[in-house]
């Protein structure tokens, strides 16, 4: 019988602490975050979740947003689409949170994001770069620049580090990353007032660039623009020196492979590329982010999107700040019109719901290490 | 314009002498065995292999990695000939040829398993700066790359016309059963012509990989086909045709990429090739010989 009467007052405890508990949510503002926790993908899932709750862990320190807490309920998806959707309408129906941040892997953010465009829910994902997922959705925004943005980044790069008014172009026909990166760039450079004098195309799995470097050679250009991974970087490199066309090379985040490639590495000095974030950029932001997810996880970030991460929950929780509410349409709208520094750059949104920010531009010295250049504002 | 043709050709010439290194060994194995040997470029890959290890790993000289990396392709050669090929030597013609393909495919991935298909990049041996001729450039790798296949094709045309082993190996070519009847060691003289064969597969190795310094399990495949094609194209089994047929796919791929494009340059090398073949099925230097009864 004791037992029985002191289960029943455990029972009565817990359903008074129970009806406490919406008393007590009035104070603080609950965000959903979804993302791939576990599972083959759980890596990015991780390094996502690390940089947005390192971020609101510094606001709640500094006091939150107008002196409410915020706090983020994570839901595991496991990448998967219909794991995500569960976690989705768990998160918005059961728990009311005001916002969603992720979820990580493109195909589940893509089911999330169809559900939260019926929403209207203000969404960010810090990760996902296939280009339809903000597509016709106004409230999905995104953190992480598409690969082809780099192009009016090192378009921009070769005009103001290096004055270059020629440039020229080696890409990969048929390759979506590379195609991608030199219709962006060309385009850059027709705004810029470069003049393109030489547009060259290879194929899949080439080894002989020589043909099409020699006719570049020909056309003088002062930087030619390589949008390719570090595998044909390093045998363009290799070839240029052979033929004599010394010039300086530009390329996108693909290059950041080639150190492993290449066998001498001084040709690396005249090479550089952009990249979404880098942990050896100098600027103050940035080293604090790092000391702080230091001290918070013990490690350096492994993964540029622990960056976009951060700067997700940043973009977001500032949204809802200057809206001075968490109505939907309004903090969707101060998400849309938001200018804000985050670490992995400066950040606005275009028509697409894309971000329109800075490129970290990276070079190599003699041993291939790497050496920031500069952060490049778009 | 006219430079830019100049260079063009300069750079269809390096890569055609490769092409044409790596076919002078397709060709003496068909000229004695009759065996398309498929595995001859993954052969290449072997040698390129064993000479980046050398050097990296061990930090041996070049000159050395080079001899080693011959050797490697010679012993290859002649253990892939005595396991693989020779059983079957009565066999159809058709089941060498498969057997060949097997080969190929055992090497590729057994690399794969032990050295990954991640590329490796090859050291550079020659610093040496590109010869300048008034404004044209020619890469020191060409020229060497270019002296090389020359010179290597007329030993070996001098071996096989006026040497014993020479004149032992076009008996063996003729007529097996007569030239064994003739006291000629016909497992003897195969032996050296796939050990011949696969030591040029190792100095087509090296060059080909100072060329495009990246070394990967698949490198071999597309050299190994082109020679092929070069060793058809220029007359199966002639040593100066495979020569010729190198020289020829070289500056076409390069010219086409140049002039034409870049997408073209596969299709315009094999168009040729089917040609030729219509209008001299031999080869451009085979002499049409009628199947022997």
């Amino acid at each position: 019988m004791k037992t029985n009467k002191f289960i029943a007052a455990m029972l009565v405890l817990v359903m008074a602490v129970g009806l406490l508990i919406p008393a007590l949510a009035e104070d603080t503002i609950k965000i959903g975050g979804i993302g791939c926790l576990t599972g083959a993908y759980a890596m990015y899932g991780e390094g996502v979740r690390n940089g947005i709750d390192l971020y609101i862990q510094e606001l709640n320190a500094a006091g939150g947003i107008d002196g409410k807490q915020v706090e983020v309920i994570w839901e595991d998806d496991e990448g998967d689409p219909a794991k995500a959707t569960n976690a989705f309408n768990k998160l918005v129906q059961n728990d009311g949170v005001v916002a969603i941040l992720g979820s990580v892997l493109t195909a589940a953010t893509d089911s999330v994001a169809e559900f939260a465009a019926e929403e209207g829910i203000p969404m960010i994902t810090a990760s996902a770069t296939a280009y339809h997922i903000t597509t016709d959705r106004p409230n999905v925004f995104r953190t992480c620049f598409l690969d082809p943005f780099q192009g009016v980044s090192m378009a921009n790069f070769a005009k103001e580090e290096f004055g270059a008014t020629k440039l020229a172009v080696l890409y990969e026909n048929g390759n979506e990353y590379s195609t991608g990166l030199k219709d962006t760039f060309v385009a850059q450079a027709e705004k810029n007032g470069q003049t393109i004098v030489g547009l060259e195309a290879t194929v899949k799995d080439e080894m002989d660039f020589k043909a099409q470097l020699t006719k570049i050679k020909d056309a003088a250009p002062e930087v030619v623009f390589l949008p390719y991974y570090g595998r044909e970087a390093a045998l363009i490199l290799t070839q240029a020196k052979e033929l004599g066309l010394d010039v300086k090379f530009i390329g996108g985040d693909g290059i950041s492979d080639i150190v492993g490639a290449i066998g001498d590495k001084s040709l690396l000095t005249n090479m550089y590329y952009s990249d979404h974030f880098t942990n050896s950029a100098d600027s103050e932001m940035v080293k604090a982010f790092l000391s702080g997810y230091q001290a918070k996880y013990g490690e350096m970030p492994k993964i540029s999107f622990s960056a976009t991460g951060y700067d997700a929950a940043l973009v977001l929780t500032n949204a809802i700040k200057s809206a001075g509410t968490t109505d939907y349409a309004a903090v969707v709208d101060a998400i849309k019109s938001s200018q804000v520094e985050g670490v992995s750059g400066v950040i606005t949104f275009d028509d697409h719901n894309d971000p329109i920010k800075s490129a970290f531009i990276l070079t190599f010295d003699e041993t291939g290490s790497q050496v920031f250049v500069k952060q490049q504002n778009p | 314009m006219l430079l830019l043709l100049v260079n063009q050709i300069i750079n269809g010439l390096g890569t055609g002498a490769i092409y044409a290194l790596i076919a002078l060994g397709y060709t003496m194995v068909y000229g004695i065995v009759r065996l398309i040997n498929f595995a001859h470029g993954d052969i290449l890959m072997v040698g390129s292999y064993t000479s980046v290890l050398l050097m990296v790993n061990l930090g041996v000289p070049f000159p050395v990695a080079l001899v080693a990396s011959m050797l490697v392709c010679v012993v290859f050669g002649v253990v892939i000939e005595r396991v693989a090929y020779k059983p079957l030597r009565g066999a159809p013609r058709i089941c060498s040829l498969i057997t060949a393909i097997g080969v190929s495919y055992l090497l590729q991935n057994s690399a794969q398993l032990i050295y990954s298909a991640n590329p490796r990049p090859v050291p550079t041996v020659f610093q040496v700066a590109p010869l300048a001729i008034g404004k044209l450039n020619i890469s020191f790798v060409t020229l060497i790359t270019v002296a090389v296949a020359i010179t290597l094709m007329i030993l070996l045309t001098l071996f096989v016309q006026k040497s014993r082993m020479g004149k032992a190996m076009r008996a063996v070519s003729e007529d097996q059963g007569a030239a064994q009847l003739m006291g000629i060691n016909v497992n003897v003289t195969i032996s050296v012509t796939f050990a011949i064969g696969c030591a040029l597969a190792g100095v087509g190795a090296f060059l080909y990989s100072m060329a495009y310094p990246l070394v990967f399990p698949t490198m071999g495949s597309m050299p190994g086909l082109k020679a092929f094609i070069a060793a058809v194209l220029g007359g199966i089994g002639v040593m100066p045709g495979a020569m010729l047929g190198g020289f020829i796919m070289g500056v076409a791929e390069s010219l086409t990429k140049g002039f034409i494009s870049t997408q073209l340059s596969d299709a315009v090398v094999y168009g040729i090739l089917i040609v030729v073949l219509l209008v001299k099925p031999s080869g451009l230097l085979g002499s049409a010989v009628g199947e022997k009864v």
